[in-house]
């Protein structure tokens, strides 16, 4: 169970939060101008690394507000919390 | 007339713990986004928007809690009638939503008001809460969102050993029934 | 007899209580302060069970967690017996019952047993091997296995006992309440940290608690006595919280911990009555210390297993601490220097120690030589080949050892015996350590694995830190402690310290013997019966990884989870296949650390608790009108409402038949509404419907599908302008949640340029919907001003009203395909509301009816419900809605995904009706449909989503789909059942009034 800082409310348990998937995959502004290929690229294809991973979370039972995170997959150590829109401050 | 009805209706004793249902009270969400809307909040309710996280603000009338950086929850310290509800929300909602600053919605009914009292209070909510209260028992104002036993709430510390806990409706009646059970173990 | 296997001068046993108990059907007593496995020794009881493959018999090894042995059925009461606890843990109370396992019809005399004669044939993986082939085979040698596996009977009714659960937040957490621990804790409290200290036994003090020996001393005290002292002094500390009888189960990542408390345990059985029994500690700390200590490690050689063998310090304990002697005439059988403390305390305490047999050459120790003054004799450079006795052990043999250890030469020597010590070093418990992800690290000198690395924020102290020497220990705790917490305790400095030292190391894995191997039994693992020639077994046939070595053999992987056993196994590993036991690695310890009730983990989640329910404001009335409830996500919902016996499906005939007919009243409370207000809301719901909204006038509702962004139906529901920017969305009951999330989503992270502000106002109004021909007519008694003319007030359009001055809201829509209105009302009123509605129905035989009568009807009108006709794998085309689909609109949420190569394929799923041939058969939902039924194998075309036996059309009717559906109107198609094959043909999904005639009836 982790412990996740949210931008917002501060450190909170893990079940308040829910996980929302890789972060920073902008929905494309002008779909109907996509290929097939490139709309199948932002639709489904995600990263599934070892390492630091950049996550959405939402405090779904506190703020309600999503925010972004960098987690590595190989021990849960998240490394940063940022808000959405921000870039992620570490690589 | 029709009648009011509320899920619970009950205050329950047990020993340094106090818990009672307290309806109607009014409650309303507001949510807007710019400075305008802050400074409209104040003027039509003479009460400061509280923008640090897990505050509020209180006079003797109304609390407003901070929800989120564009959400706040108003509620008032006693209870009201239903017309004076209406009117307030009715003002309200001409003073911010139709001029555009934000939304003013009636959660009263959304919301049941729960007051624990006691010294065993914060012991009955860790039965089933994950939130560290370490802090948040020794600070008059302090709000959190979170969850007791799988269900959302949100908590006002209003003074020492006495805290306003909100349930949506739907929910109040499994959580009383939670709390009176778990009452009986701290 | 049990009588002088007690001594009289001990501090722990109050020997004034005696406490009466159970085993195996005998009456036995034992005193306030023993577990069960102390009090079973006084009574010189050791054979306590049979072994889990052989059936060999079993005594008490150790005194604590790691005991393979003792473990036994506690309790014979259907619902409270608990199978696999551990003797010695389990304080004695009064009307304690406990008895043997996995032996049958008795420990004594064992059926099983012969499994010991038959061993050579049962190899490591024997049944693996065995019970391979044939396949179809497995069904009767399942029987057998099942019958002859398991340890231990489960409960066969509801547990009776009370179960909790608590949260705790600290500053520092430390596990474990020894001489380690114990300085730990006072450093932290001092220092203003809030501090919580736990411990598995029922008091502090660890090891040291009962070490009264001249060779151990703290500032000219024993070293008991000083640390008396100290835990004296810990309870004027105001931020320490002790916790005794508090087992850490598990250690997992950002120091969140599980502990189980025992609360009425050790209660007498008539005190235990309504109180908790156990609760889970879950527990947040900002530090964590665990300073668990170390246990003994076995040795191995050949029969190592019988009854009376056992841990020397445990034997130490039993004597020191429970004052109970586990012999008359004990030998010890050693590596190391601990056992010579076992010998000092038994000859203290007038028990006769025959020998001690140590490996070592020499050695010249405090405590070896402390022994030797007191004429204790010791077999240097020798080991223990054989041991001799089945129920009990009678006597060892022993032999010197070769000068590289390993062989064993010269005579041998029998000695008597009635109980055999034996130490072959210590093991740090590092199981929290490794759990919370912490990297071990090999230390050579002495074979131990210690704590390297570790993300989080934690040390290990003490001898879990591979610290065995008080001095060691003392000091070290300390400064780690004071480095950790950054404080500054000088209380411990300046001790005067008596310690003896360990001078001479020397480990051998696997003893040798005079016999070879394959004749001998050299338990490693004693829970699970596997032996030192099991792993070589298991290397020889090509196992290399440790993991796999584990499961093959099943070393380890016993309830205990191999505490005693696992380092002899990769000791023997390492040895055998030559390379160095750092390098191996080690298994990995998983939580919990010792088992975990079943209740524990679910604590007072049980009956009413088990899940969260949620009601609408008129569930009492619902209540009242005996309706049947279904549970839709956690709601309540009224099913139907049987009247004079109905069942089910007689209800639902009626209330559907009446609903058209008439009227019919539904509370539809449970259905998401969502608030929206801001400059931008219409834009927003151009963005996450497929509809246009744009041009929806002030008033009017509308209905909308939102898919997601692969292209299919996430949800659906009616939307009204309410005014200018203000808009009440509804979703379907199960969706309300998600969708009110993934709304939210897209504004602030897609499209945080919109001015839209979204509330849930789900549980602020309660919804009652009333429907029918005559609906129009109940609604007009019930709010009397407002104007029902369809000029005025037409279908897909809303008013504000008034019921007694309480201000509402209604909408002229329609689920059902009848002329209906839906009140929504302030919940407080909303039940008194239902109550004036259902009055004012009367005179028109106004029918409450439930879910299933509200499914059946729209299934007649071909509506769909999101989650019933729908499952992620839908388009709107798919489901042949696709009118509802704009043209016009640039981009709406899933809009790119509905012309994917996939998405426009003509042979997909579609949604389309089904009518049986014969029209009384009704079809279950989710039967499989096929064209051809004498193909194998059958090609299945898809599913029945929805069916019912409609009373207005008086046929059955079904909704399905089907691979290429739209194309195959009018075609025959068949529903095989278990019994029979059902004729179908493909229609239209609409059943009923094609033309809308009713919504305006």
């Amino acid at each position: 169970m982790f412990l996740i800082n949210c931008p917002y409310c501060g450190e909170r348990d893990q079940s308040e939060f829910s996980a929302g998937g890789e972060a920073h995959i902008v929905r494309p502004k002008q779909p109907t101008e996509l290929s097939d290929n490139q709309w199948a690229e932002f639709l489904f294809m995600r990263k599934n690394i070892k390492g630091v991973q950049f996550e959405r979370w939402n405090h779904a039972h506190g703020c309600r507000k999503w925010f972004n995170m960098a987690r590595d997959t190989s021990n849960d150590k998240i490394h940063a919390v940022y808000k959405m829109g921000e870039k992620p401050p570490i690589k | 007339m029709l009648n009011f009805n509320t899920p619970i209706i009950d205050t329950k004793e047990y020993s340094e713990i106090k818990i009672s249902e307290i309806e109607p009270i009014l409650k309303i969400n507001l949510r807007g986004k710019n400075r305008d809307f802050i400074t409209k909040i104040g003027k039509e309710l003479s009460i400061i928007a509280p923008v640090d996280p897990n505050t509020s603000s209180s006079n003797e009338k109304l609390n407003l809690l901070w929800l989120s950086p564009d959400e706040w929850f108003l509620y008032s310290n006693d209870k009201i009638d239903i017309k004076d509800a209406n009117f307030l929300e009715d003002k309200l909602f001409s003073e911010i939503s139709k001029v555009k600053l934000g939304s003013v919605t009636n959660v009263s009914d959304h919301w049941i008001m729960i007051n624990l009292k006691g010294t065993k209070t914060f012991e009955l909510l860790s039965a089933g809460c994950p939130f560290n209260f370490n802090n948040f028992k020794n600070t008059k104002g302090a709000v959190t969102q979170t969850i007791i036993n799988h269900i959302d709430v949100i908590i006002h510390n209003k003074n020492v050993n006495n805290l306003n806990l909100f349930v949506r409706r739907s929910f109040s009646a499994h959580l009383w029934s939670w709390m009176n059970d778990s009452a009986r173990f701290v | 007899m049990s009588k002088n296997l007690r001594t009289t001068n001990n501090k722990f046993i109050d020997q004034t209580s005696r406490i009466s108990f159970k085993f195996d059907g005998n009456t036995l007593y034992g005193f306030k302060g023993d577990t069960l496995a102390s009090a079973l020794l006084a009574n010189n009881i050791h054979l306590v069970g049979r072994s889990f493959k052989y059936h060999r018999p079993r005594g008490i090894m150790a005194c604590g967690s790691e005991e393979p042995n003792a473990i036994v059925q506690v309790g014979n009461d259907p619902s409270m017996t608990e199978p696999n606890t551990r003797a010695t843990e389990i304080e004695l109370y009064e009307g304690l019952e406990a008895s043997s396992q996995n032996c049958w019809p008795s420990v004594n005399f064992d059926v099983g047993a012969v499994n010991n004669f038959f061993s050579p044939l049962i190899p490591a993986a024997f049944y693996y091997k065995t019970f391979m082939w044939p396949a179809n085979f497995w069904k009767l040698y399942e029987y057998f296995i099942r019958k002859s596996a398991g340890l231990g009977k489960s409960p066969t009714e509801p547990d009776k006992d009370i179960y909790d659960h608590r949260y705790l937040h600290c500053d520092v957490l430390i596990v474990g309440g020894g001489i380690s621990g114990i300085i730990a804790a006072k450093t932290a409290a001092k220092n203003n940290l809030n501090t919580v200290l736990i411990d598995d036994k029922n008091i502090l003090g660890g090891t040291t608690l009962f070490q009264e020996n001249e060779c151990f001393k703290i500032n000219n005290s024993y070293s008991n006595k000083w640390l008396k002292n100290e835990i004296e002094s810990l309870k004027s500390l105001k931020n320490l919280t002790i916790k005794t009888r508090t087992s850490l189960a598990a250690y997992h990542s950002y120091n969140y911990l599980l502990a189980r408390e025992n609360l009425n345990e050790h209660l007498d059985i008539n005190e235990k009555r309504d109180k908790i029994r156990q609760r889970l500690w879950k527990i947040r700390a900002k530090k964590v210390i665990i300073s668990t200590g170390a246990m003994e490690r076995p040795l191995i050689f050949n029969n190592n297993d019988r009854p009376g063998i056992m841990l020397s310090s445990s034997i130490k304990k039993y004597i020191d601490y429970y004052g109970v002697k586990c012999g008359q005439k004990i030998s010890l059988f050693t590596n190391n220097d601990t056992a010579y403390e076992t010998a000092i305390s038994l000859n203290n305490s007038g028990v006769t120690v025959n020998s001690v047999i140590d490996i070592r050459d020499k050695t010249n120790s405090l405590i070896v030589n402390q022994a030797e003054e007191l004429g204790i004799k010791v077999h240097w450079k020798s080991s223990v080949v054989n041991t001799n006795g089945y129920k009990k052990i009678k006597s060892i043999e022993v032999m010197k050892l070769s000068d590289d250890g390993t062989a064993v030469v010269g005579k041998k020597i029998k000695e008597e015996c009635d109980c055999l010590g034996i130490s072959g070093g210590w093991t740090p418990r590092v199981h929290l350590f490794t759990q919370s992800g912490g990297k071990l690290k090999f230390r050579n000198e002495d074979n131990v694995f210690i704590p390297d690395q570790s993300d989080l924020d934690q040390i290990s102290i003490g001898s879990c830190n591979g610290d065995f020497e008080l001095d060691e220990v003392i000091k070290n705790s300390v400064n780690l402690t004071n480095k950790f917490l950054k404080v500054n305790n000088n209380d411990y400095e300046n001790l005067e310290i008596i310690s003896s030292k360990e001078i001479d190391k020397k480990n051998i894995w696997l003893l040798p013997s005079d016999k070879p191997l394959r004749k001998t039994k050299q338990f490693l693992d004693f829970q699970n019966d596997s032996t030192a020639n099991d792993v070589k077994l298991a290397l020889r046939e090509g196992f290399k990884s440790i993991e796999h070595v584990k499961r093959y053999t099943t070393t380890g992987m016993a309830t205990d989870q191999g505490k005693l056993s696992n380092m002899h196994a990769l000791g023997i590993i390492a040895e055998t296949a030559g390379v160095k036991m750092g390098e191996l690695g080690t298994t990995t310890f998983r939580p919990p650390y010792t088992p975990l009730t079943f209740g524990a983990i679910v604590g007072r989640n049980v009956g009413e608790f088990f899940d969260i329910t949620r009601k609408t404001p008129m569930h009492d009335w619902h209540v009242e009108n005996k309706a049947e409830f279904e549970n839709v996500g956690q709601w309540k919902r009224a099913w139907y409402y049987p009247v004079n016996n109905e069942n089910m499906y007689e209800a639902v005939q009626r209330e559907s038949k009446a609903a058209r007919d008439s009227a019919g009243i539904l509370d539809a409370s449970t259905l998401g509404k969502i608030d929206i207000q801001g400059t931008d809301a219409s834009e927003f719901l151009n963005r996450v419907y497929t509809n246009a909204w744009s041009k929806l006038e002030i008033g009017k509702c509308r209905y909308g599908l939102m898919l997601n962004e692969d292209g299919m139906v996430y949800d659906d529901g009616v939307t009204t302008r309410l005014s200018e920017n203000h808009y009440l969305m509804t979703t379907t009951t199960g969706g309300a949640a998600n969708v009110l999330s993934k709304l939210e989503d897209y504004l602030q992270t897609e499209w945080p340029e919109l001015d839209v502000y979204l509330t849930s106002v789900t549980d602020h109004y309660g919804t009652i919907s009333i429907c029918g021909p005559n609906s129009k007519k109940i609604l007009s008694k019930v709010i009397p001003d407002l104007d029902l003319s369809d000029k005025e007030f037409p279908h897909m359009s809303f008013k504000n009203a008034l019921i007694d001055n309480i201000k509402c809201r209604v909408m002229r829509i329609s689920f059902t395909g009848e002329h209906s209105y839906e009140i929504n009302i302030q919940s407080s009123y909303a039940k008194s509301a239902w109550e004036k509605c259902f009055e004012a129905g009367k005179e028109f035989n106004i029918t409450p009816y439930g879910t299933e009568t509200m499914h059946l009807l729209r299934a007649e009108k071909g509506f769909i419900i999101a989650g019933q006709d729908t499952d992620g794998t839908m388009t709107p085309i798919d489901l042949q809605m696709d009118w509802i689909i704009s043209k016009k609109k640039y981009d709406f949420i899933g809009k790119r995904s509905l012309y994917r190569s996939d998405t426009i394929r003509d042979d997909r799923k579609q949604l389309v009706g089904l009518l049986t041939d014969d029209p009384k058969e009704i079809l279950e939902e989710g039967a499989q449909i096929v064209a051809e039924t004498n193909k194998h194998p059958i090609e299945m075309l898809g599913h029945v989503t929805s069916s019912y036996f409609s009373p207005n059309l008086n046929k059955s009717i079904a909704l399905a789909v089907v691979k290429n559906g739209k194309k195959l109107k009018g075609q025959k198609l068949y529903v095989p059942m278990k019994n029979k094959t059902i004729n179908v043909t493909i229609t239209e999904t609409v059943f009923l009034d094609k033309e809308n005639k009713r919504l305006n009836a």
